[in-house]
């Protein structure tokens, strides 16, 4: 009441300062994360920017040299850079869709109305499980679990699935599905969750008068429950995408990018870079061509989020 | 989803059988490592492999409740998480309230920025980053790691707090404006009420981070009085061999108030609490 | 009243500032408090504390794998401890960051006789690490399954090539021996794999320390080996992504006969299973070598940051651990061989595998090449690549030694 009392009473300035406070206000709601990010962000990113330009970093008494994009080409042009490349790719995108399908698929399932409440909650809780566990702790479970004498082996062998042991983790022909699947196991509950926020965003009054129209189930789910959620399916993906190119332990401490660089992936070669090898400048150029492919992803997602807001 | 009753109970009896298969996707592995944390170290490698033998034992449990380094560890993860899910949660809502209800002329390049700051591979930044936090004068507190989960929590956090409040709509909130509510007010009177759903989504991702990271929990702290409960697990790992049952013991004994909790918070997720009565 | 009061704060401020004043405390960073019995690290400290009236000593213990990482990343924003734990594997790069401390310069400083160490890591003709606790790694048989094939523990490598393939039983899941090669964690390379040159007398190393992969005879007989093992199916399936502490657990279990294995494992074989009856044993050699068994081994060393403020206290520190009584204790509780010469862990006289160790220990010697060289662990992750192809056949020897030496000439440069 009080801003409708003031406005009738408003003059010019005030009008003015309304106009540039509307202005100002998004930077003023932004300025804790904006603040936040500046002060702990700018410096490590630029350093290592700088890093990726020079030789001789850290671990070198001689002092810095500048060599431009040198840095760049070796990387680019390296045998093993472009293994690690399309090991990534693999690793990413196949992580990403299956999280994707096996999250909403799960969230689907916990949304329905055919369940009573007590059972959704003790599943949603089931379903999240391999989310509380730190990663190296997974990598742990999993080299327990897929050991050649481990429970998964005698499991198969037993039912008659396979001949003979299989070295999950040691056989190029397996090891980076092996991973993957780890990856997609601990992975997939953010999915879960986050869809199931965005499914209750959905008003109830699309699917009647979509049940009007004589849709079925399916329908209704690619004509409305899909386009809904379509904002957070973008994000997440986008999101999970970057996170999975920089999955370190769960690779590292299964496989460590073996046997045979099977399961090599830019992350892993990156730590191997910066603390086997100690070359920083290798280290940092490879983490500057990471961002790089993750900021032209990224050019999709703002331009998605535009249409969106429009 | 009007159908005959006998279609009903057929969906019924598929939904379980899916749920059953899910379940056993998401569990059977956590029931080996809870299995394997009442084992012998020896009895773990057995084969075959049983689920339950006569190894069975509390050891690994008691041995790591009866160390007190260990409680303090679950003392400090707990403190870290929820200070991080809690500085995260009001921060993000601030910020994703700016995305999705104004348009200003950075916005772009400001989103591309906050996604920009997460694409950078933590590996390489470890060391310029220690640098800085040891030349904040933070090194080795609560405070270092609080604010550097909240760089890694708040790019997932905005965007989901944003892509959230674009799912309601405007007139919501403009309707409150004109009667007289400033900005501030819509967003924490109407707009943050509704959005529990999401606020919970990003709250729980939150912690789960916090409570799980390890490469900055270690780097960043220097003294055990400061470290957290993936150290712990890691100090069971030792030069030439693990303490297998141990290092299990903890994670699940580390995972059970973390369920507990969100047992507490996933009511939020019950289908139609915000939808229909207030957007309609 | 207040009088008195503020008298007491001002006696409790000066107490207080006094013994600031004195007290210099040593942060002193390492992997092995936690690897020890709880309290036994401290206990030895506190000794160090009351002998050195003055000196405090602050542990800051953190988990072996990523020790290295942290004295590195500490090093580069000049927060490392005053003395260090360090690892033969990476003294090298710490030293080429200018993060060591010379040790020469210490002992010269504090007139120290260094005549009771058994060994000096130097880099560039001065000492950057003393090793304080050595690990040799002989081969563990298991007794059992040795006798109910009948057969005695090997000593060359025909016989222990005969003696894997009779003891390898595939139906009831036993093999031979495991070979670790996890990428991760490479020193399955030095322990499992070099060991077996240096056993023979044979080097990686050519007369000026720099790489010799390529042409060597003794290597390529090696390997040609090792190969054999692997094609006769007498290893432990998994060995592409195994690591130390699985091939541990694999010999506890009874599924692998022999492995070469580090002496700190013994408490932990009996441990697991006390059952278990096993022996140890020189590392076999090749045919027709008589001379002494290099013996491969890992140790607890120690260094000084360059950074430090209390040189002299550090040094302190290091003299102590060093001292046959300090070193005595520490070497006691770690169940390791000594870096001092005169002392003696007591378990070397009341463990009767022990003393088969001690015996194999003095007629061998020690022999790890990988330390101290640059990027060590990264010398063994680039052999241990080419390595899996060539065994899995799909490279062949002068291939694989080709490409290693490559790759070792590159980092050595």
């Amino acid at each position: 009441m009080v801003t409708s009392a003031q406005s009738q009473v408003a003059e010019t300035p005030n009008v003015r300062w309304e106009q540039r406070k509307r202005k100002l206000l998004p930077y003023g709601y932004l300025s804790p994360t904006l603040i936040l990010l500046a002060a702990l962000t700018i410096v490590p990113i630029v350093t290592v920017f700088l890093y990726s330009l020079v030789d001789n970093v850290i671990v070198n008494p001689n002092p810095p040299e500048f060599v431009g994009l040198d840095n760049y080409e070796e990387v680019l042009t390296h045998r093993k850079f472009r293994g690690a490349l399309s090991n990534t790719i693999y690793f990413s995108l196949v992580s990403v869709v299956a999280h994707f399908f096996i999250g909403l698929s799960f969230a689907l399932m916990l949304n329905s109305r055919l369940l009573g409440a007590n059972v959704k909650a003790v599943f949603r809780v089931i379903y999240i499980l391999p989310w509380v566990f730190t990663a190296s702790i997974i990598a742990i479970l999993w080299r327990l679990l897929l050991n050649p004498h481990g429970v998964v082996n005698f499991v198969l062998l037993e039912l008659g699935l396979v001949e003979e042991l299989q070295e999950f983790l040691s056989d190029r022909r397996l090891a980076l599905n092996a991973v993957t699947f780890i990856n997609i196991w601990s992975g997939y509950p953010f999915y879960l969750v986050s869809f199931l926020a965005g499914l209750q965003g959905i008003p109830d009054d699309l699917y009647e008068a979509g049940r009007v129209d004589g849709g079925n189930a399916w329908q209704l789910f690619l004509n409305i429950t899909l386009p809904q959620l379509k904002p957070i399916i973008i994000s997440l993906a986008l999101l999970d995408f970057i996170w999975t190119i920089h999955q370190f332990t769960l690779i590292w401490m299964t496989t460590g990018g073996g046997p045979m660089r099977s399961t090599e992936v830019l992350s892993t070669y990156t730590y191997k870079a910066a603390f086997s090898s100690h070359e920083y400048s290798i280290a940092s150029t490879i983490a500057m061509v990471i961002l790089g492919i993750c900021t032209f992803v990224a050019i999709f997602y703002v331009r998605s989020q535009r249409m969106v807001d429009e | 989803m009007i159908g005959s009753r006998r279609q009903i109970l057929a969906r019924k009896i598929l939904l379980w059988i899916a749920l059953i298969l899910g379940a056993c996707f998401a569990a059977l592995p956590v029931l080996w490592m809870v299995s394997s944390s009442f084992k012998s170290n020896l009895k773990i490698f057995a084969y075959p492999p049983a689920l339950i033998d006569e190894s069975f034992s509390f050891d690994a449990y008691l041995a790591v409740l009866g160390d007190p380094g260990q409680l303090r560890f679950f003392f400090n993860s707990y403190l870290v998480a929820i200070l991080v899910t809690i500085c995260t949660v009001v921060t993000s809502i601030m910020a994703g309230y700016a995305f999705s209800r104004y348009d200003f002329r950075f916005k772009k390049i400001l989103n591309l920025v906050i996604i920009g700051v997460q694409s950078v591979p933590p590996i390489t930044l470890m060391i310029p980053y220690f640098g800085l936090i040891v030349w904040l004068g933070i090194y080795n507190s609560y405070a270092a790691l609080v604010l550097t989960y909240m760089v890694f929590t708040l790019s997932y956090a905005i965007i989901m707090m944003t892509g959230y409040f674009n799912t309601l709509p405007r007139d919501l909130d403009e309707a409150v404006m004109i009667d007289g509510g400033g900005s501030f007010v819509t967003l924490w009177r109407i707009l943050v009420p509704i959005s529990l759903p999401g606020i919970v989504a990003v709250g729980v991702y939150t912690f789960m981070l916090a409570w799980n990271e390890f490469l900055f929990a270690l780097t960043l702290t220097r003294t055990n009085d400061m470290r957290t409960v993936p150290i712990g697990i890691h100090l069971l790992m030792g030069q030439h061999s693990f303490e297998w049952n141990q290092m299990l013991a903890l994670s699940v004994l580390g995972s059970l108030p973390v369920l507990i909790l969100f047992l507490l918070f996933q009511r939020y997720f019950i289908a139609g609490m915000s939808a229909g009565s207030i957007k309609g | 009243m207040k009088k008195y009061v503020g008298l007491l704060l001002i006696v409790l401020l000066l107490a207080t500032g006094v013994s600031m004043a004195q007290d210099v405390v040593l942060e002193f960073q390492q992997w092995w408090e936690p690897e020890l019995p709880e309290g036994s690290f401290r206990a030895i400290l506190d000794d160090f504390e009351a002998a050195n009236p003055g000196i405090k000593v602050e542990t800051i213990s953190g988990p072996y794998l990523t020790t290295k990482d942290q004295i590195i990343a500490s090093a580069a924003t000049g927060t490392m401890a005053d003395v260090v734990g360090l690892d033969g594997a990476w003294v090298n790069v710490l030293w080429k960051q200018g993060a060591l401390h010379s040790l020469s310069q210490a002992m010269a400083d504090a007139d120290y006789d260094d005549s009771e160490l058994a060994a000096q890591i130097q880099l560039a003709g001065e000492t950057y690490m003393i090793p304080i606790a050595n690990f040799i790694y002989p081969v563990f048989v298991n007794l059992d399954l040795l006798e109910a094939a009948g057969i005695d523990p090997p000593t060359t490598r025909a016989e222990f090539a005969a003696a894997a393939m009779a003891l390898t039983d595939p139906d009831n899941n036993v093999y031979g021996w495991a070979q670790p090669l996890s990428l991760e964690q490479p020193n399955g390379i030095q322990n499992d794999t070099m060991s077996w040159l240096w056993a023979s007398g044979g080097s990686m190393l050519d007369d000026m320390g720099q790489p010799h992969l390529a042409g060597n005879e003794a290597l390529a007989e090696t390997l040609e080996f090792l190969k054999g093992l692997h094609d006769a199916g007498v290893v432990a399936p998994g060995a592409f992504s195994m690591k130390e502490n699985e091939k541990v657990e694999e010999f506890v279990n009874g599924r692998v006969a022999m492995i070469i294995n580090t002496l700190a494992h013994f408490t932990l074989i009996r441990e697991r299973n006390p059952d278990l009856n096993f022996d140890i044993t020189a590392l076999p050699a090749a045919e027709g070598y008589d001379g002494p068994r290099g013996l491969p081994y890992a140790s607890w060393g120690i260094g000084i940051s360059s950074n430090t403020e209390h040189k002299a206290e550090a040094w302190k520190l290091i003299d102590f651990l060093t001292s046959v009584d300090g070193n005595s204790k520490l070497t006691s509780i770690a169940n390791a061989f000594p870096g001092n010469v005169n002392a003696t862990p007591d378990f070397i006289q009341t463990d009767p595998l022990f003393m088969t160790a001690f015996e194999i220990f003095q007629e061998g010697f020690l022999a790890n090449e990988f330390t101290g060289l640059p990027a060590a662990e990264e010398l063994m992750r680039q052999f241990d690549e080419p390595f899996q192809f060539y065994l899995e056949g799909e490279m062949e020897l002068d291939e694989f030694l080709e490409i290693a030496q490559e790759e070792w000439e590159d980092i050595f440069s």
